[in-house]
């Protein structure tokens, strides 16, 4: 599965755009944490130190906002692109189990 | 030569030997200056023509006033001997710099940045370099770029070629043709004239030499160096270099003039783009000792020297760095730095030599506490927050709303006030924060109220004498105070009013905006309150109210004199529905007498439809003699005193809304190196040393001139 990482978290990311996971995670919850494992800047810039992802950050499961889709339990095939996107305004907290 | 006259410039030394001839330090005995003077070789003189054509030239590029651009005082020919006398700049050339391994790169980007602007300027007034390299731009120890000799390559000849070229035989027009062969254009191999896209193909080579450390095309002879100009693509740069900044450097090495930037500004704007994009990294480990941590380099950088004061600046959109010489008149601005980011905290730490900021940064990817020990040019960005609620509190980090250095002797403790209300203490210098649970547990915490700001811990105050005394100020929860260090903490406010509870006096929960203690005085405070100033003498056992005459009791900051212990300032504003200056005037209320009573400072202040508003941290006093005072507005303008309020002068327009001022004066130690002192430290150094060249500012603040 693949990361599409905006450009205020490339300096994260070694410069990639775009992360590919070599693993099959079964949820986004499970991604990030494989994100964050590879990348552990990521991770206070995406969630709060108690694993809720931030307020004003989206994460997109293809073109779904993973808010409507089951929250970080939304599931994720093989193949999935996760999109991470600082929202516009606005948004509730999501909890990271 | 030594001890010649050349003109009206008498040759003191003999620097170096240049491509064109010798250079000299001189002195211009009209105009009673050093100048470096360049004698152009006999050698490699051409036809008179051509020597009035360098003179016409020469004299075209003295035009070119530009603080990157050397510049040519005067071009002359006294007995036979061609010179040129210019500004005498003294460093290490870039390539000097350079070296085999390269230099960091945001570096690259802040002598990119110079460099481009230098081209800029000199493109704008129709002036090609011809001959722009690596030894050909200087950086001065304040690290500012000089690019040197603008427009004298063409008419000189093929002798300006370094050793690369003169084994450039293999092209027969080469005598025709001016540059350096690493840095020539593929168009200038195959016989085109230069124009403005060739000196930005330079640029780039200078760029990829500097981020690499090697040159782009590279070869054994001036042969294989031209083929690989003309044919091969350079190696690719990587980490750490940006992909960004690699992208800038691939376009400027495009083949085709027509697939590069067609203009120096538009590398320029793309340099300065890649440079807020904050894209930045270098490993700082080995350089700090510390942990890991990304820096973050911005666009403009204020040049700091000894004696200077400096402000910072927090903002609702990023930080900037301010500053002047001892007068406090005139203000060079670096920044901003953390673009779109709020910075509602700033502070100094000059303890044990060394010169800290540090700033609080709020955005959508949280909040973290940031430091430079380089006046902005570089700034930590650590991997992982290190102020962090623990997981047992459920809480989670909103804002950073103080930064208090702790005591002197005890350099590697701070505090800092956040948001939900709580206060954070680290004893390793930043690394690691713990949060002091004698007040987070306290029974009262639950029943504290979010302010208008949310419910925010922002004052700190460390009693001086009595280590084991720390003063806090919650909105809305009143003043704390604890006398064991931190354990525990009681309620301190009798006295103050909360306007908006049933009960008028309760034991806390009052809207406290802001509190200040007298460092050689520090059983005195005075408190601005949610309407209300009042004064304590006896460590805030008890307040009392001081809004003797002034035209409203509401308002955000409250200052105190650094030497006179009854002297406070404050910006009152209407009321708690419109919270902007009374009147539409614009006055800062000063107390000598403890607050017996008040005086207005408006003189330089606007007095007419001013509905301005101060917040509770825009204001701060420096420790110079006479004391400088300061103040920022949420419509962006920055106002300045420096007779202790007596006159005012506006500093600065068209920033974001201004959220945090504070002040220093930068010291530096016996060993020549630079230090800062924070605001409240004594004895400041009052050196009256004039101020050094003036940086490049934001352009699209207005820095304001005074009369």
């Amino acid at each position: 599965m693949t990361f599409h990482i905006p450009g205020a978290l490339r300096q994260f990311t070694s410069g990639h755009s775009k992360v590919e996971i070599d693993q099959s995670p079964d949820t986004v919850a499970d991604a990030l944490l494989a994100l964050w494992t590879l990348y552990p800047g990521v991770r206070d810039r995406i969630a709060t130190e108690q694993g809720q992802v931030r307020e004003h950050i989206n994460i997109f499961v293809g073109e779904e906002n993973i808010r409507y889709t089951g929250g970080l339990a939304t599931p994720i095939q093989r193949g999935s692109e996760i999109s991470i996107v600082p929202a516009i305004s606005g948004g509730r907290e999501i909890l990271i189990k | 030569m030594i001890g010649q006259t050349l003109g009206h410039c008498r040759v003191l030394a003999k620097i170096g030997e240049g491509g064109m001839g010798t250079v000299c330090r001189a002195y211009d005995e009209v105009l009673h200056r050093d100048v470096a003077l360049k004698v152009v070789k006999k050698s490699d003189r051409l036809d008179p023509s051509a020597s009035q054509g360098l003179l016409h030239e020469a004299r075209a590029s003295s035009s070119l006033a530009h603080p990157n651009i050397c510049t040519i005082h005067e071009v002359g020919e006294t007995e036979g001997e061609l010179y040129i006398v210019m500004e005498l700049v003294e460093g290490k050339s870039l390539r000097e710099m350079t070296g085999d391994a390269g230099i960091p790169p945001e570096s690259v980007l802040r002598y990119g940045v110079q460099i481009a602007s230098a081209l800029a300027r000199a493109h704008d007034r129709g002036i090609i370099h011809r001959d722009l390299k690596a030894a050909n731009i200087v950086i001065t120890p304040e690290g500012l770029v000089k690019v040197l000799d603008f427009g004298l390559a063409k008419k000189v000849g093929s002798a300006i070629f370094d050793s690369p070229t003169r084994s450039f035989a293999t092209l027969e027009e080469a005598s025709s043709v001016s540059g350096t062969l690493p840095y020539m254009a593929p168009e200038i191999l195959r016989g085109a004239a230069a124009d403005y896209r060739s000196d930005l193909w330079a640029l780039g080579v200078v760029l990829y030499e500097a981020a690499a450390g090697r040159l782009p095309f590279e070869g054994r002879t001036g042969f294989e160096v031209s083929s690989a100009i003309l044919r091969e693509m350079p190696a690719p740069l990587s980490f750490p270099v940006p992909p960004a900044l690699w992208g800038v450097i691939q376009r400027c090495l495009a083949k085709e003039p027509m697939q590069r930037y067609q203009r120096a500004s538009e590398v320029l704007a793309a340099l300065e783009a890649v440079q807020s994009a904050a894209t930045v990294f270098i490993d700082q480990i080995a350089e700090r000792g510390g942990p890991r941590t990304v820096a973050v380099h911005s666009v403009r950088h204020a040049s700091v020297k000894k004696g200077d004061s400096l402000l910072l600046i927090g903002t609702t959109k990023g930080a900037f760095i301010l500053r002047s010489n001892a007068q406090r008149s005139r203000w060079d601005v670096g920044g901003p730095y953390f673009h779109g980011h709020s910075v509602y905290a700033m502070a100094y730490d000059g303890r044990a030599g060394q010169h800290r900021i540090w700033a609080s940064t709020q955005s959508p990817w949280g909040t973290l506490l940031r430091s430079t020990d380089d006046f902005g040019k570089s700034w930590t960005n650590p991997q992982q927050a290190a102020i962090r609620f623990p997981l047992d509190t459920g809480m989670s980090l909103k804002n950073i709303w103080q930064i208090t250095p702790g005591p002197t002797d005890e350099p590697t403790v701070l505090y800092c006030g956040v948001e939900p209300a709580a206060l954070f203490e680290t004893r390793d210098g930043g690394e690691t924060w713990s949060l002091i649970r004698g007040l987070f547990d306290h029974p009262h915490r639950p029943r504290w109220m979010p302010g208008n700001g949310g419910l925010a811990l922002h004052t700190i105050l460390l009693d001086p004498v009595n280590k084991q005394r720390i003063y806090v100020a919650i909105s809305s929860g009143g003043v704390y105070r604890t006398e064991d260090g931190g354990s525990s903490w009681t309620a301190q406010n009798r006295g103050i009013r909360a306007t908006f509870m049933p009960n008028k006096y309760p034991e806390f929960g009052q809207c406290v905006h802001k509190i200040a203690m007298h460092p050689a005085r520090p059983e005195r405070l005075f408190l601005q309150n949610h309407w209300g100033v009042y004064r304590s003498d006896n460590c805030a056992e008890s307040w009392t109210d001081i809004a003797n005459g002034i035209p409203s009791d509401f308002g955000f900051p409250v200052l105190m004199h650094p030497s006179n212990p009854d002297c406070a300032y404050i910006i009152p504003v209407e009321s708690d529905e419109f919270r902007c200056a009374c009147d539409g005037r614009m006055r800062v209320y000063r107390t000598r007498n403890a607050g017996a009573s008040w005086e207005p400072l408006s003189r330089g202040l606007p007095q007419k439809g001013a509905y301005e508003t101060v917040v509770r941290d825009a204001m701060a006093a420096d420790s110079s003699d006479p004391v400088g005072i300061y103040f920022g507005t949420r419509s962006g303008q920055l106002f300045g005193s420096n007779d202790e309020g007596k006159t005012w002068h506006k500093i600065l327009e068209g920033l974001p809304s201004v959220v945090c001022v504070r002040s220093a004066v930068v010291e530096g130690t016996s060993d020549g190196s630079v230090r800062t002192l924070p605001e409240k430290s004594r004895g400041i150094s009052s050196s009256k040393k004039s101020a050094t060249k003036r940086s490049a500012t934001t352009r699209k603040i207005r820095r304001i001139k005074r009369g």
